[in-house]
């Protein structure tokens, strides 16, 4: 790593210092697969600022390093490659029909990629100035385990923590579904369910008066629905995703065949969904009794298409839960409910 | 000054136990007051995070209203520093409802001193009186040969060979499920040794709640035969029992549950009560309610087949006993569809031997008539065995001293030609040998005939189709039949 030389920081220049020196504003975190995003406030109001986590290399010439100097477009040098990462890395891979590369896969460091903790650290670095002061606490998201990755969960958990410390503070490790809960369902005491539906994966959270009494992941997001559609209709990934986040319908019927078969591989994914919540709530003893209708947000880039709520509540209402289901809705913002609500917690430490 | 929070890495990642239903239901009606979502999850987490001491301390308290009394001003108490930075009318509130909370549990505790030495005097002497009617009588230690105990008639606890000991028993482990196998002498019969208003005490030890008790309707069923067809006869005794598992809600077997675990089974024994759903139930502490009386039929068995030699029996809610145990049949790891069920604690098996070996010896019912719901339940449009799979696997028989009914034939497939799906696979894991033979035993026969397996099952299902709506056309007839004609089997 000796000949990296990394530009990120001096050219990406969206955040600094002074903008969260205020005593009362504090940052939330939301560390997922497909970006990096955060929301800085008070408990009033915040402010997101997003990345995506992703990175593409560019074979080295003076004159292209020179280029993405002046255009300021965060990169850094790596042996005869230029890696440029962030949002920058997605109009590069449209410029050169080339996919992506990502630091993380299925919702914690991709063990793939040789670089992907420096990667992740340089789009961290656009997003998270040094503490104001010195033990600032910020909550970040993290992953719900999903079978057997325990241990990775923990490497990528300690890989972040050690990052946050370095620049100052105190990181405290929010679980991705309870943090749209502590988003989403303040009007509801915290009670509800959360679900976040991102890039590598769907993270579900059950909490009561905020303690999550439940909660799982599936390692299906985002990412297999466009990876799965890419195969089938022999398009690049990167393509696949730009047309699912333009204007996917999922209630209409198309005769478009990457519409169609986006369709389908949405079903497949919240059918996975819908089958991983039945499971895991009716096999759960820390199931908490409650006569009130349980209420479910729905966040995360991936629940954003049209028609994703209807579906899924469609599969849910299919099966029979052993709680009675509230109001199913969308979150208000789908793509920050995750930072904001590690914003909340970060807020609430003392 | 604030107080720096305990550092706590979980805290907003690890899965708890949510709290209990009063120190909630407090929590959130102080909770809807807040409208800003910082101070109210900071206000939560006071309240919550690492107070499980203090609500078990709190649930220890007999009297309800105090123990909510107790978790309200735990909650305010709670929300004081969650408002260390809000408008000085906020905290006045919150001052001002924490001492009229604090005057209130001080109100209640006075009057339950004030009760309980009133009272004190006349449980003294109600206490004196037992004592005095009632002494002690001194025990005894003794060992079991186990030979004895393999020589037990089937079907009964064996009457046991006791050898004065050598030297005393150790003091039993702590565990209140704990019992050392086939210890103890059992009757040689079960006869009703006591009983009061609302239980019945057996001589195998068996205690029968009958507080909850209701009379089903009348028992009426027929018996099919391949060569006859269906009898002619009506009969209205149970000659087998089904077991079952409730399907409930179920909480951990630990004494900070206890309330829970009381309030669940309270509420299932009135859902089976207003449904008729089973004739007993077992909860998780093995307290037997009888709640369909055994003259008359709970519905609990849907659409069934069992068989016993040549005599075929259809929809079992009337021929057999429905016993249910609080417990679920769950998913297994890996597949929505999957399951088995969940052990049940040692206090339920032992009470649901005890009531086996009563109902079998009461009604005769043969051991080859004791089987589980999930092995006889079948769904008739589209000819799956496996509708309702409680116990499809895994049920305990040889602890029942009954035979091992998975190894037996089922009718529904071997008779009328039954099959099984993808699902019923998955949640049973590997199909039982039973239901192999049975496979088989249709096989060979088609082979015989010359014929189909297909056109075989078509063939049996013509015949279960046909007796199914015999049965349809008859039961109303015989329901409305006069008692004379109903032969007791």
């Amino acid at each position: 790593m000796d000949d990296r030389h990394d530009f990120g920081n001096e050219a990406a220049g969206d955040v600094s210092a002074s903008a969260y020196a205020n005593a009362a504003t504090r940052i939330g975190l939301d560390v997922g697969t497909s970006k990096v995003v955060t929301a800085q406030g008070d408990s009033r109001a915040s402010q997101a600022a997003a990345q995506l986590n992703a990175f593409i290399g560019v074979t080295y010439t003076k004159l292209a390093e020179v280029t993405l100097q002046q255009n300021r477009v965060p990169h850094f040098r790596q042996g005869d490659e230029l890696i440029v990462y962030g949002s920058a890395a997605e109009r590069f891979a449209h410029m050169f029909n080339a996919e992506c590369r990502r630091p993380m896969a299925r919702g914690i460091l991709n063990p793939q990629e040789s670089a992907a903790t420096y990667v992740l650290e340089c789009i961290l670095s656009m997003l998270v100035p040094q503490a104001p002061r010195k033990g600032e606490t910020l909550a970040f998201s993290v992953p719900a385990g999903a079978g057997d990755m325990e241990s990775e969960l923990t490497y990528h958990e300690e890989t972040l923590k050690h990052f946050l410390r370095s620049r100052g503070y105190t990181p405290i490790a929010v679980n991705e579904g309870l943090a749209v809960v502590l988003a989403e369902l303040a009007n509801e005491s915290f009670t509800g369910i959360g679900i976040s539906c991102g890039g590598g994966m769907c993270n579900v959270a059950l909490a009561y008066l905020s303690i999550p009494s439940l909660t799982f992941s599936i390692a299906k997001g985002g990412d297999f629905i466009d990876s799965s559609v890419g195969q089938v209709v022999h398009e690049p990934a990167t393509r696949i995703k730009a047309i699912k986040e333009d204007d996917l319908d999922l209630t209409r019927p198309s005769e478009d065949k990457v519409i169609k078969a986006l369709q389908i591989y949405y079903d497949k994914l919240i059918q996975s969904l819908v089958d991983e919540l039945y499971r895991t709530v009716t096999r759960s003893q820390k199931l908490p009794r409650t006569d009130k209708p349980l209420p479910i947000v729905l966040a995360g880039g991936t629940a954003k298409p049209h028609g994703f709520r209807d579906r899924f509540e469609e599969m849910l209402l299919r099966r029979q839960m052993p709680f009675e289901v509230g109001e199913i809705r969308l979150a208000d913002d789908p793509l920050t409910a995750t930072a904001r609500g590690t914003l909340v917690a970060a807020l609430a430490e003392r | 000054m604030s107080v720096a929070a305990p550092y706590w890495p979980q805290k907003y990642r690890g899965e708890r136990q949510a709290c209990g239903p009063e120190l909630t239901a407090e929590l959130l009606e102080i909770s809807d007051d807040i409208d800003d979502p910082v101070i109210k999850l900071q206000f939560l987490r006071e309240a919550i995070d690492g107070q499980d001491a203090y609500e078990r301390r709190v649930q220890r308290v007999p009297w309800a209203p105090i123990r909510r009394a107790l978790f309200r001003l735990h909650g305010l108490r709670a929300l004081a520093p969650a408002l260390a930075q809000a408008d000085f009318e906020s905290q006045e509130i919150v001052h001002y409802r924490m001492l009229a909370a604090r005057a209130r549990v001080r109100r209640l505790m006075g009057g339950a001193v004030c009760a309980a030495l009133l009272v004190m005097p006349l449980l003294t002497v109600a206490v004196a009186w037992r004592w005095n009617s009632d002494p002690p009588q001194p025990l005894t230690a003794a060992t079991v040969t186990p030979a004895a105990l393999r020589a037990a008639p089937p079907g009964l606890a064996a009457p046991l060979a006791v050898q004065p000991a050598a030297q005393s028993f150790p003091p039993p482990p702590p565990v209140a499920e704990f019992l050392p196998e086939e210890l103890g002498q059992a009757p040689s019969e079960i006869f009703r040794a006591d009983s009061g208003k609302d239980w019945e005490i057996y001589s195998n030890g068996l205690r029968v709640e009958t507080g909850f008790v209701v009379r089903g309707k009348q028992r009426r069923y027929r018996i099919g035969d391949r060569q006859r067809g269906l009898s002619a006869e009506v009969y209205n005794q149970p000659v087998g029992i089904l077991f079952h598992t409730s399907e409930s809600d179920l909480w951990p077997l630990e004494a900070n549950y206890e309330g829970r675990l009381r309030q669940s089974s309270t509420e299932l024994i009135k859902y089976v009560q207003r449904e008729q759903a089973y004739n007993y139930l077992i909860d998780r502490f093995g307290r037997v309610y009888r709640v369909v009386a055994d003259e008359t039929r709970a519905s609990h068995a849907g659409n069934s087949v069992w068989a016993q030699g040549e005599d075929i029996y259809l929809d079992l809610n009337a021929a057999f006993i429905g016993i249910s145990f609080e417990s679920r049949w769950q998913g297994l790891k890996g597949e929505p569809e999957e399951g088995r069920a969940l052990p049940i604690t040692r206090a339920q098996l032992i009470a649901g031997r005890n009531l086996t070996n009563l109902l079998r010896q009461r009604f005769k019912i043969a051991p080859e008539m004791c089987v589980t719901h999930g092995l006889t339940s079948v769904a008739p449009r589209q000819f799956l065995i496996g509708y309702h799979r409680d116990w499809a696997t895994g049920f305990p028989f040889a602890a029942f001293g009954l035979p091992d009914q998975y190894a037996q034939p089922p009718a529904s497939v071997a008779v009328f030609g039954f099959e099984h799906d993808g699902n019923f696979l998955r949640a049973v894991g590997k199909l039982n040998p039973g239901l192999i033979t049975a496979e088989r035993m249709l096989t060979t026969e088609a082979q015989n005939r010359g014929i189909t397996l297909d056109a075989l099952r078509q063939e049996r299902r013509a015949l279960y189709q046909r007796w199914r709506d015999q049965l349809r056309g008859k039961r109303a007839a015989a329901s409305e039949a006069p008692l004379q004609q109903v032969a007791v089997k």
